[in-house]
């Protein structure tokens, strides 16, 4: 199976079939990255943009980098550019929930919502939390991506997860209770008492 | 400020990979204990977020609008294959055009000893003659060499 280097090596000699190939094994990570990062709005648009820019920049491609980290840092200039431009409907932060929308049932789920989380935190921490937590791609990936230093992906993870847990903690009040409480505390933090319980 | 220990092992526990003495750590640790419980409950909501799948139009959408782009890039990749042999061909000339006039020069002097001058130098024109078309056609068929070396290379890879 040929490698996603050799794939853009032929996408550079303008090659349909490899395309598609590369295509078919990025299209969900990168929809998905998108999805995560924009939260959702004009995806399938910056997916198609990528995808042109790959093309065209393809001759360019330095085979000593990895596809995926070349993929990824094309997306996220798409993206940030997107952002730039104003949002069809203004969002007041104040309005972002972070527990789940009811579903089609009604139903309120007991969890928190990803989605608003992540739409929660600055964009640069966002990036970072998404690379890292939902891409399982290393420090040293991330910190190409971004072209930033290693030592800036980790102190943005540690500033986005401390506010992560701020607004996981104040989002529910039963989780403020808990904190608030250590002996709750340590009983949600041991499964095994949760389990026993 | 959060000591660095606290915050590698929330970090771990962040990214789904706790280490052996983290539980320990914890255990003792009031500020990470109440991280952790968070840290769970972010965990599970990160886990079960299911991005939606891309819709099934987008990939035929995206393929055909590369078509274009990949189309430019054969012929860029085709003019250059070609203006790689072209200047491959064109660095022995001087050499073979030097040698050439050479040939030329010492027929001429083997000739005009034994026939008239005029008559030697319409024989020795005659054979520049030849040896200008057979070079000229030598060059023309360079281009269409490149080509064709360049579509059965282009086919051998991607069929």
């Amino acid at each position: 199976m040929a490698s996603d280097e050799e794939l853009i090596a032929a996408v550079a000699a303008g090659a349909d079939e490899a395309l598609a190939v590369l295509y078919g094994r990025w299209e969900r990570p990168l929809h998905a990255f998108l999805t995560r990062y924009t939260g959702g709005r004009d995806v399938d648009d910056l997916v198609q943009e990528t995808w042109l820019r790959i093309v065209r920049a393809a001759g360019r491609f330095d085979p000593a980098r990895r596809f995926s980290t070349w993929l990824f840092q094309i997306a996220l200039n798409l993206a940030r550019d997107w952002r730039r431009r104003p949002p069809a409907e203004p969002v007041d932060p104040a309005d972002t929930h972070l527990m789940a929308a009811p579903d089609a049932s009604g139903r309120v789920d007991a969890g928190l919502d990803a989605a608003r989380l992540l739409a929660a935190l600055p964009e640069a921490q966002r990036a970072v939390v998404i690379l890292r937590h939902f891409h399982d791609l290393g420090e040293d990936d991330v910190a190409a991506i971004l072209a930033i230093p290693r030592g800036t992906v980790k102190s943005r993870l540690h500033h986005a997860m401390a506010r992560l847990v701020t607004l996981a903690t104040d989002a529910d009040p039963a989780r403020r209770r808990e904190a608030s409480d250590p002996a709750r505390r340590r009983e949600a933090s041991d499964p095994a008492r949760r389990r026993d319980r | 400020m959060t000591p660095p220990v606290c915050d590698d092992v929330r970090m771990r526990r962040l990214l789904g990979h706790p280490a052996a003495g983290d539980d320990a750590h914890v255990a003792t640790c009031d500020a990470c204990a109440v991280a952790t419980a968070a840290l769970g409950h972010l965990w599970a909501a990160f886990a079960a977020d299911r991005p939606p799948i891309p819709p099934p139009a987008l990939a035929p959408r995206v393929l055909a609008a590369a078509r274009p782009l990949l189309a430019a890039r054969r012929r860029h990749a085709a003019r250059r294959a070609l203006a790689a042999a072209v200047a491959v061909a064109l660095l022995p000339l001087p050499l073979i055009v030097f040698v050439d006039v050479w040939v030329l020069q010492m027929i001429y002097g083997t000739l005009t000893r034994f026939f008239p001058a005029t008559l030697s130098f319409y024989l020795v024109v005659n054979y520049a003659a030849v040896l200008a078309l057979l070079g000229a056609l030598t060059y023309g068929a360079i281009p269409l060499l490149a080509e064709r070396q360049a579509r059965g290379r282009y086919e051998a890879l991607h069929g």
